[in-house]
């Protein structure tokens, strides 16, 4: 009886543990156009650029990403789609091409901020914002 | 007729002027920005938040495309303090409104105003967008179309259909003048076609009629917001009637409070004596002064009356 309790109890650590760690790598895959992906990003990555893309951040993507970008916003309970953790490595080792064609084109709880943000440049200033992110 | 356009060139000297001394002293950060990157001159966005600031008109017009749809609440006075819960148990005035942005700089838009049944029509256009080295302000300009639907089966209020309508029209020119930091001024035109009045002489010798106001009204309206946070800002607003009329002088307004702004929403609390929601109604028969003043007749009139209020604006893109 000891030794099926002791079982339970590291079978359901092991399966809450694997649910902590999977988090980026349980998303649907995003395929992006080779052509986006490749797009070179042509706002620098300076202070203006990062101080006009926090500004869209806390208006636009805070509720569901969060303030730093763990996923972890007000709203992101209320999601049906997990909105990732961009601080993690398979974020930041995306292209900003890749960054910039998900944050214009949306999918699923993700809006398309094509038509919110009309200007190509308040999105790459969002691109360049995200990099702020990295651990 | 001389008089009014002599009115209405002073009107835009002073907006011209206060925009103009506000810039000069605060416009440190826009002069840092352009000399970094000169070449990028690009309109200035968000000067505003929202179309809104308090019950005034903002200079701003939504990217093309964008449907709004308001809500408007004004409360009773806050005078009868826990008596009526400092106004929100009073009779409150509601506006429901929807816009939408057809083609570049234009807003079109319809309301209906629960005190007389008011419907609106209102279109809203940019002419001109503050940009670095090129315009130092934005200028827009609204004009609205109201029409009174309350019953009147005995034609005791309006003798003639035409006498429901009202007009407004405001030249809006504003000024970001840091990021946190933005100003408005906003001279306006409202008309009523109707005006209460008698005759003082009727007879063979001509006819003289007293109105009680002129079917023109001039006022002028003084904005600001300032950011907080990026979501959160604190608003003033101040109207000032310019038009002297023989009786019935409207008060100025008052008002201040905060907004807070998501991705698709705006909304903003304050206090301010403005009870209708119709921008000409407003203007010309404003009831609840801000400030105590003594009358002619050197009677002492108590100020204070202010409303608590909200809007509320959702925007959608398609």
């Amino acid at each position: 009886m000891k030794k099926l309790v002791f079982i339970m109890v590291v079978v359901m650590g092991l399966t809450s543990i694997s649910f902590t760690i999977s988090n980026n790598q349980d998303r649907k895959p995003w395929p992006v156009p080779d052509k986006d992906k490749k797009m070179k990003n042509p706002v620098a990555a300076d202070a203006e650029s990062l101080k006009a893309g926090k500004a869209l951040w806390n208006t636009h993507c805070k509720s569901c990403h969060g303030s730093k970008g763990l996923g972890d916003g007000s709203k992101a309970g209320q999601l049906k789609t997990d909105p990732g953790d961009f601080s993690k490595a398979d974020v930041q080792n995306e292209t900003d091409g890749t960054l910039f064609y998900r944050t214009s084109e949306g999918r699923d709880d993700m809006p398309n901020f094509k038509k919110k943000l009309p200007d190509a440049d308040d999105r790459w200033n969002l691109v360049n914002f995200i990099r702020t992110f990295k651990k | 007729m001389k008089q009014l356009i002599k009115i209405s060139n002073r009107l835009l000297l002073m907006s011209v002027c206060v925009i103009f001394l506000a810039s000069s002293a605060l416009a440190q950060d826009d002069k840092e920005t352009t000399v970094e990157k000169p070449a990028k001159a690009k309109p200035v966005k968000n000067t505003f938040q929202s179309v809104w600031i308090i019950d005034n008109q903002t200079v701003m017009v939504p990217v093309k495309k964008t449907l709004e749809m308001d809500i408007m609440h004004r409360f009773g006075t806050v005078k009868k303090g826990y008596e009526d819960f400092w106004g929100f148990f009073a009779p409150s005035n509601i506006r429901l409104g929807a816009s939408y942005v057809p083609i570049n700089k234009l807003q079109v838009g319809i309301g209906i105003t629960k005190r007389n049944m008011l419907w609106d029509a209102s279109a809203k256009y940019s002419i001109i967008t503050q940009t670095p080295h090129k315009y130092p302000v934005s200028v827009s300009f609204y004009t609205n179309m109201a029409y009174d639907t309350r019953k009147d089966k005995d034609g005791s209020i309006f003798k003639y259909e035409s006498q429901r309508m009202s007009f407004f029209h405001q030249l809006i020119i504003a000024r970001k003048i840091t990021d946190k930091l933005s100003v408005q001024v906003a001279p306006s035109l409202s008309h009523q076609n109707a005006v209460n009045g008698y005759y003082t002489k009727n007879d063979s010798t001509g006819t003289a009629t007293f109105k009680e106001m002129k079917f023109d009204h001039f006022a002028i309206a003084l904005s600001a917001r300032y950011k907080i946070t990026n979501v959160t800002s604190v608003m003033i607003n101040y109207d000032q009637p310019l038009t002297k009329h023989a009786t019935n002088n409207p008060n100025p307004n008052f008002s201040f409070g905060v907004e807070m702004n998501t991705s698709s929403h705006s909304f903003q609390l304050f206090l301010g004596n403005y009870y209708n929601l119709s921008p000409q109604q407003n203007n010309l028969y404003n009831k609840n002064n801000p400030f105590g003043y003594t009358d002619f007749d050197d009677t002492k009139v108590k100020g204070g009356n202010f409303v608590i209020g909200f809007n509320i604006t959702r925007l959608w893109n398609y």
